[in-house]
């Protein structure tokens, strides 16, 4: 079954597939709180940064606070973060919910500066031109200044996806059960030897999981913006 | 442009400056020698954070023994680090579990503990008392029956030093021991069992959910969980049903002031002062303690057998 | 009240200080900043020419995308694999064998947005102002030196602010293979149950990453040319060149 690891050695880095069969449950489920982990506060977070973004395009004095603020969230370290929300929030903590809320925050943070500035990057002549032909305030904001502004936002949902891969698995040092687990147990066992399949199956789950992540959204991308393929 | 030039250099130098603040800061502190003329006060001691602050850790150490380090500094518990850390010598003596099969690989000298500064850690399942049926407690104590140091750290060599996996490691336990029978002792109760985040634990966890399977309980296993502040939660709150503990150091969690340190009186102890919804069942002689260790080389230069001999005179 | 033990415990000059057991602030303060300071001067030294060459040249681009791809690393995994390999290799009192994977890790974080940066600022700066600056008779290291890195110099910094807002946020996760440095409080907080450290500890490294975002702001502001910047004592806003230069990277910070 793990014949393409080709050494007797279990501690081998190549093992790692077959640690993966040996602990197929296990693994997957942390795969999944990771995975969900990742994107739920970067949909929560888009959701909230559409009206912020939205309202800075509309008012342009609202713009730079916003931008200040956001921007100061966002030296705010991810473990700090993660031990800071608790006590803020009144949690127990431990509460693995703090994970979430503290990349919820994060992704505020990047977005709305990536959805202002997407909206700010839409041009005038075409907003005069919507306009012209009969769209009000909301309707030219989801048929018209949305839509164009979708390629730059796109790039800030992939940063904020990848990034938050890699964080997450940083909660997996303070007791969060995802993929950062695997890293734990791998330093765990690595006592009289160094034992690699852990630590290496962790590795490149978490690096498939961005690049599957960042697939997805590039697809959506695609069939969000349908023009730009004909365009090219 | 002489000027740009000029101004884009600076500005790639300032920002150079800023960073090189810190390496300028590079000097090594060492500790001052210290005040004693203790064996101790010229070794640093390894161990997780929590050993500098614990009742048994630091504290303890100067309270029974009259023992205090020159320097303590934050290894991990009892992990790899640690380890490491004593056999390359970066710390010399470490905070380290009786069982771990890397003591006697690295030829490490475990100190006695006469006062008895750590408190007996005999291996007991903690259980929803909802949960703990006749049949449970059954399968259960015949295990905790069977469970001493010493195959403890075989299990854990296994584990560990081999690489095999806990669950194949704990069926092959329960066979040898003459525990893999099949039954329906167990049948039509449904548990989730719990693990710490180390081996170990992980190993007892496993036993505990095969013999229960095999006597047609429905098991869930939820291992590597993190701290105990974490997992306590969820034993307290139903969450989870059975979780492998160690006597000395869940009473000390629950109850800070506790003084008792023998196995019958840690255990007594433990019962009173455990939460309604919680039982504990038969202790096993299996114990994993904390211990101080040393390199046999350190041992050897200052005639080590006790931690009592720390706080003797360097000669 | 949690908040005013934190406030306490960051008050209370005995934290600050070294004592015969504890490591003060001040010491882990220092530390923090020398692994920061390390990785930013070798990712420094490594992107900033790199990109350079490869924006004024157009050759080597993939090297940008490849150095993008390396963001996709889980940042933890990465200290700890790294830590199992190095460490065991070194004897004696040091804790090399630890500093060495965490610089690395901190480096492979500080150098893709270093390096996209450089590459995209000098790539940006448009044919027309390069064409001028070679009909004046200026050699191809002069205008990458006199006219595209000034040019650029907005961009860069706003790569090495983001790069160091990361190296500061991931240097935490030093204490976790353990090294010292502001993490410490972090980790031994949770360990013995001392949230007021805990959370001391996260005030600290947000106040450390706050104040160094302040200075590179404040020496970005002198070292770039007000006609990059548009930033005019009387005249027009700046706010144009500014969302402009956004939209043209894209978003850039990422934590671990």
């Amino acid at each position: 079954m793990i014949s393409a690891a080709g050494t007797s050695s279990s501690s081998s880095p190549l093992h790692f597939i077959g640690y993966f069969m040996d602990h197929r449950h296990e693994d997957l489920g942390w795969l999944w709180s990771h995975t969900w982990l990742s994107v739920l506060p970067v949909v929560i977070g888009l959701a909230i940064a559409l009206p912020l973004g939205w309202l800075a395009r509309r008012h342009r004095f609202v713009y730079p606070p916003l931008i200040s603020i956001t921007g100061l969230l966002y030296t705010i370290p991810s473990i700090a973060l993660f031990v800071m929300i608790p006590p803020i929030l009144g949690l127990s903590s431990l509460d693995p919910i703090q994970v979430p809320i503290a990349l919820t925050v994060y992704s505020v943070a990047l977005l709305v500066r990536v959805v202002a500035d997407g909206l700010a990057s839409v041009p005038e002549e075409t907003l005069q031109a919507a306009s012209a032909i009969g769209y009000k305030d909301l309707g030219r904001f989801f048929k018209v200044e949305l839509p164009i502004a979708v390629p730059v936002i796109t790039a800030g949902v992939r940063v904020a996806l990848v990034a938050n891969v890699s964080i997450v698995a940083v909660a997996g040092t303070i007791g969060m059960s995802n993929l950062g687990q695997l890293f734990t147990t791998g330093f765990q066992l690595s006592t009289p030897t160094p034992y690699y399949p852990p630590i290496v199956l962790g590795i490149v789950l978490c690096v498939l999981l961005a690049l599957v992540l960042d697939g997805l959204v590039l697809l959506l991308n695609r069939i969000l913006v349908p023009w730009r393929r004909v365009a090219r | 442009m002489k000027r740009k030039f000029l101004r884009s250099v600076t500005a790639v130098a300032a920002v150079a400056a800023v960073a090189a603040v810190g390496l300028a800061a590079c000097g090594s502190s060492d500790s001052p020698t210290a005040s004693g003329k203790s064996v101790a006060s010229g070794l640093i001691l390894g161990g997780p954070p929590e050993f500098k602050t614990r009742a048994d850790g630091v504290p303890g150490l100067e309270k029974n023994y009259g023992v205090t380090f020159g320097k303590f500094t934050v290894t991990d518990t009892g992990g790899p680090v640690t380890v490491t850390a004593l056999k390359n010598g970066q710390i010399d003596a470490a905070d380290l579990f009786t069982t771990d099969p890397s003591i006697a690989a690295n030829d490490f000298v475990i100190l006695t503990d006469p006062k008895s500064n750590f408190a007996a850690q005999n291996i007991v399942p903690v259980i929803n008392k909802a949960k703990a049926t006749d049949g449970v407690k059954t399968t259960l104590n015949a295990i905790q029956a069977k469970l001493t140091t010493s195959g403890l750290s075989a299990l854990l060599t296994k584990v560990q030093t081999d690489k095999q996996d806990p669950d194949a490691v704990a069926r092959q336990w329960l066979s040898d021991n003459g525990l893999a029978a099949t039954g329906t002792a167990a049948s039509g109760v449904s548990l989730t069992i719990g693990s710490a985040n180390f081996p170990e634990n992980v190993i007892l966890a496993e036993i505990y959910a095969e013999a229960l399977k095999a006597q047609g309980a429905s098991v869930k296993t939820t291992l590597n969980i993190g701290s105990r502040e974490k997992y306590y939660a969820a034993l307290k709150d139903g969450s989870l049903d059975l979780f492998a503990e160690y006597t000395g150091t869940l009473l000390q969690f629950i109850d800070a002031s506790a003084t008792a340190t023998s196995s019958a009186d840690v255990y007594a102890a433990l019962a009173k002062a455990l939460p309604a919804n919680l039982i504990e069942l038969d202790q096993a002689t299996a114990q994993d303690s904390d211990a101080i260790v040393v390199t046999k080389a350190t041992a050897d230069k200052y005639h080590l057998v006790s931690i009592a001999d720390l706080a003797k005179l360097a000669s | 009240m949690i908040i005013t033990r934190v406030f306490n415990w960051l008050t209370d000059g005995d934290n600050w200080k070294d004592s015969h057991l504890n490591t003060g602030i001040l010491t882990q303060l220092e530390a923090h900043i020398r692994f920061t300071g390390i990785a930013l001067a070798v990712a420094i030294l490594i992107a900033l020419p790199l990109g350079m060459l490869i924006g004024h040249t157009g050759r080597g681009t993939w090297l940008v995308s490849a150095a993008n791809a390396v963001r996709a690393l889980p940042t933890v995994g990465v200290l700890v694999l790294l830590t199992v390999i190095i460490a065991p290799h070194f004897h004696g009192r040091t804790d090399t064998g630890y500093l060495i994977p965490t610089e690395i890790v901190l480096v492979l974080l500080a150098v893709p947005p270093i390096l996209a940066n450089t590459y995209a600022g000098i790539d940006n700066v448009s044919p027309a102002v390069r064409d001028a600056a070679a009909g004046m008779g200026m050699t191809g290291p002069q205008v990458l030196f006199q006219v595209e890195l000034p040019c650029s110099l907005p961009l860069i910094f706003s790569g090495l602010r983001s790069a160091t807002l990361q190296v500061i946020a991931t240097a935490t996760i030093a204490s976790y293979v353990p090294l010292g440095g502001l993490g410490r409080f972090i980790y031994d907080g949770l360990a013995q149950q001392d949230y007021p450290q805990m959370i001391g500890g996260g005030v600290l490294v947000a106040a450390l990453a706050l104040t160094t975002d302040l200075i590179f702001a404040t020496i970005q502001r002198y070292a770039v040319s007000r006609g990059i910047t548009g930033r005019f004592p009387r005249g027009r806003p700046a706010v144009a060149s500014e969302v402009q230069s956004a939209v043209l990277t894209g978003p850039e910070v990422s934590h671990a």
